[in-house]
């Protein structure tokens, strides 16, 4: 059998899977962060084109991809299926190991699946900026080069820890043509206040994208994108697991596990979310759906259910979702796409619900992982992408022992070749396993005001 | 055969139970507050694991060597030195150093603290290697062994048929007592010796960092234990020694002894430089109690030097779920293993295999603790 699972162009995807109308319950409304009453489209209109907020709230079950769009995305869609046959006879597994590659598109991930429809809904729109905030520089390179495509201008925040980390991101956004500032930054007053309380900070992907939605907000020509956590978002990334399931029917496959790594959900919802589906619907009603987040940024497995701000200046709307709260910091892991506090509230609701279910690990154990994906696939995977890789090896390992056969789907959400001073960290044994002292941390909440709605 | 000069100070550590954060010149004082002598204890641990090889053992009469060896059934060394009757000191260390090193030892053994490795070193310098078991009130000098079993590990490398020490240079500091009794910690290079070791067992020299962001981290620390302080108003804190804690201290706006344990309830300061009679005493009925402690300098040590008021009848008081551990990212970038030293080798091993350090504010990391019967067996 094939290695690689090949879609002809014309068997990409017209149209997006929305879940929102197979979920058994409605999700529970964005909340206005001043009044605390459910959004309206009008209160986005200030950073969002209409389209898009349109398709935040929408109930149709399919979003068709416009043909400019889809154009733009057959310059590296439909992406590669890969059966991991090398993987599974290192591990002596009988399990079957399936990865969709989002590493393929120019920006080197999943990121430009939705850059590219968000800035083309925003030029539509008559718009001519972009800001956004970016951690480890994916999704940023990503909507510079979507924006550029489309004629637009943009600005990226990028988390300071990661614009020191990973110096050859910011040269790519330079490349197509974006301007790229590290955040905390003194042009947007949530960033200065962060900067006067702590000039040593790291940043964050909450701090970056409170600096973003004002730039957006205060600028009448420029709008916000986000590169995950949003409805929206992860609509658009439903093309990763729509390809996947016609590729693994024409090797008469479905999967008995789907893997992804969480830092807002988008990667993850894009492979699992029509899985997911088919699992709501009843149709494969035993798929097994793991999320899988850093030990440092346990917003799945640790987190409260609740509402809460998307960044950490407050600005953004009040979503009901699993949160660590947030004004919290992640550490200085190197998976920077994963330190967020939040995550996307229909990602959240189905864990609650217990439609998927979420894991976590250490930096040095998806190393490890990594690791043996390249030495075995060849393919050295982002930091994020290694905790996919992480649970995978676990499942896989778990059919040794069990002797199933079953056949496991992960999203290799995007490459590592800008991100090697972190596997140098790690042959160095200087990758710190950071953790999330829990108990501690609920206990020092426990005289908190609290969130209001929560 | 490897001929090794073997002391043992039998006073080493007699003041660090009862508060007084080291024994020089306080003997009597440690004596009348109820201290026993454990570095003869310390050494026999050291020498029962050792009795198998062929070591030509040279010693000191009576508590100073003679008891530990006939003790664990070793006969055939050779008594070089006899300390005058009663109380024995200083000049008795450097005494016995002289006659071994008139009989040309391989390796001076020596059981104490930082004051006997300063001793030893005085006359021995760095013509022959010199080797620590632990067992006094601070242990700052690079020429300790992790612990007493760790160094019957090192013995056991250099003094086999066919093996060999490892030698590096090692640094003997010593601490200021006065000082040190006083709330400073004032430590000073006396000199480097030559020491035997095994990667990862013996201590490296303790470091006291005073760079900004060493500083920063530990204000992260203290905001976000005062914040669980005030989370936990019923749950009585007991702050170990050192900067880390100190600066716990400094955050709620108390005057916390630097090297002392002290007790805070609601925010305030209940008691200070707590020995162990004391601790036992504060932790009566069923109120929880949490204990915040640093790991001790670059050698990884947890509650086993400098912080014998923490005895294990306080430690089983408390119990372990109440430790807190926390330290800098500097000290745990230089802290691969954490060991766990309390004298109670059950309760030690009671920590498991990884220990949850807090490092900043709401972030933790993961660090394995140095298992001592793996490391008997497997080098490391």
């Amino acid at each position: 059998m094939d290695t690689k699972i090949l879609l002809e162009e014309d068997h990409m995807p017209k149209s997006w899977y929305n879940i929102l109308p197979d979920l058994p319950t409605p999700l529970d409304p964005p909340l206005h962060p001043a009044t605390g009453k459910p959004l309206v489209p009008e209160d986005l209109t200030p950073i969002f084109p209409m389209e898009l907020i349109l398709q935040e709230m929408s109930l149709k079950r399919t979003v068709d991809i416009p043909e400019e769009v889809q154009d733009v995305l057959r310059l590296w869609r439909p992406s590669p299926l890969y059966r991991a046959y090398r993987l599974e006879r290192h591990l002596k597994t009988p399990a079957h190991i399936y990865y969709k590659y989002e590493g393929v598109s120019p920006p080197g991930s999943h990121k430009p699946n939705t850059a590219v429809p968000q800035a083309y809904y925003n030029m539509k729109a008559g718009i001519e900026r972009i800001a956004t905030e970016t951690g480890a520089g994916q999704w940023g390179s990503a909507l510079a080069f979507a924006t550029q495509i489309f004629g637009l201008e943009c600005t990226i925040y990028m988390v300071r820890s990661s614009y020191a980390q990973k110096p050859y991101r910011k040269s790519m956004m330079q490349v197509w043509g974006a301007e790229c500032i590290p955040s905390p930054s003194t042009k947007t007053k949530s960033g200065s206040a962060v900067l006067q309380k702590d000039p040593e900070t790291t940043g964050s992907l909450g701090i970056a994208i409170s600096e973003a939605v004002e730039d957006a907000a205060t600028h009448g020509n420029t709008n916000y994108a986000l590169g995950s956590v949003l409805n929206h978002v992860c609509l658009h990334q439903t093309v990763i697991g729509l390809e996947c399931r016609e590729q693994l029917a024409s090797v008469d496959a479905y999967p008995d596990v789907v893997i992804g790594c969480v830092g807002g959900g988008s990667n993850f919802a894009g492979i699992s979310f029509p899985f997911a589906g088919e699992k709501l619907k009843g149709t494969h009603k035993e798929t097994d759906i793991i999320a899988v987040e850093p030990a440092s940024c346990p917003t799945l497995t640790k987190g409260l259910f609740a509402y809460d701000y998307g960044d950490v200046a407050g600005l953004t709307p009040l979503l009901k979702m699993f949160t660590l709260g947030h004004d919290f910091v992640p550490p200085s892991i190197h998976a920077g796409g994963l330190r967020y506090h939040g995550d996307n509230p229909t990602v959240s609701r189905l864990v609650h619900d217990g439609v998927m279910r979420a894991v976590s690990y250490h930096q040095s154990e998806v190393f490890e992982a990594a690791q043996t994906f390249a030495r075995t696939e060849g393919i050295i995977v982002a930091p994020e992408t290694s905790h996919a890789v992480r649970a995978t090896i676990d499942e896989a390992l778990k059919c040794r022992k069990s002797g199933e056969a079953k056949t496991i789907l992960f999203n290799c959400s995007g490459h590592g070749n800008f991100d090697m001073s972190a596997y140098d960290a790690y042959y160095a044994h200087q990758l710190v396993d950071y953790e999330y002292p829990e108990q501690l941390i609920r206990e020092s909440l426990a005289r908190l005001p609290k969130i209001p709605g929560a | 055969m490897c001929t090794i000069g073997f002391l043992v100070n039998p006073v080493a550590g007699m003041g660090g139970a009862v508060g007084l954060k080291g024994t020089d010149g306080m003997v009597e004082v440690a004596r009348s507050r109820g201290a026993v002598p454990h570095a003869r204890e310390r050494a026999a641990e050291t020498i029962s694991d050792i009795v198998d090889l062929r070591i030509h053992l040279l010693t000191c009469s009576g508590f100073m060597g003679e008891e530990v060896l006939s003790g664990a059934g070793i006969s055939g060394y050779e008594v070089v030195y006899r300390p005058a009757p009663g109380q024995t000191g200083a000049p008795d260390t450097m005494a016995a150093c002289r006659a071994f090193l008139e009989r040309g030892v391989d390796l001076v053994l020596f059981c104490g603290g930082d004051g006997t490795a300063r001793d030893v070193y005085s006359v021995v310098g760095d013509s022959v290697p010199m080797l620590g078991i632990p067992a006094g009130v601070k242990m700052y000098s690079a020429v300790f062994a992790i612990t007493p079993v760790a160094a019957a590990g090192i013995l056991r490398d250099g003094c086999t048929p066919g093996g060999r020490f490892l030698i590096r240079d090692a640094e003997v500091v010593d601490v200021d007592e006065e000082a040190y009794r006083e709330g400073v910690l004032k430590t000073r290079l006396f000199g480097v010796a030559k020491s035997p070791y095994r990667p990862g067992l013996v201590q490296g020299t303790k470091q006291v960092f005073e760079n900004p962001d060493e500083e920063r981290a530990k204000k992260d620390i203290a905001r976000f234990i005062r914040e669980v302080m005030e989370g936990t108003p019923e749950v009585l804190y007991i702050l170990g020694p050192g900067s880390t804690t100190a600066a716990i201290g400094e955050e709620l706006g108390i005057q916390k002894t630097l090297l002392g344990f002290d007790a805070v309830s609601g925010g305030d300061l209940v008691a200070a430089d707590l020995n162990e009679q004391a601790l036992l005493g504060l932790l009566h009925g069923d109120s929880r109690a949490r204990l915040v402690i640093s790991i001790i300098g670059a050698q990884g040590s947890l509650l086993g030097r400098g912080t014998q008021q923490v005895s294990p009848a306080v430690l089983r008081r408390i119990g372990r779920e109440n430790i807190i551990v926390v330290a800098t990212p500097h000290k745990l970038a230089e802290t691969p293993l954490v060991f766990v030293d309390t004298g109670d080798r059950e309760l030690d091993a009671g920590f498991g295999d990884h220990i949850s350090v807090v490092s900043g504010y709401r972030v933790a990391q993961r660090k394995r603790i140095g298992n001592r019967s793996k490391f008997e067996h497997m080098g490391n």
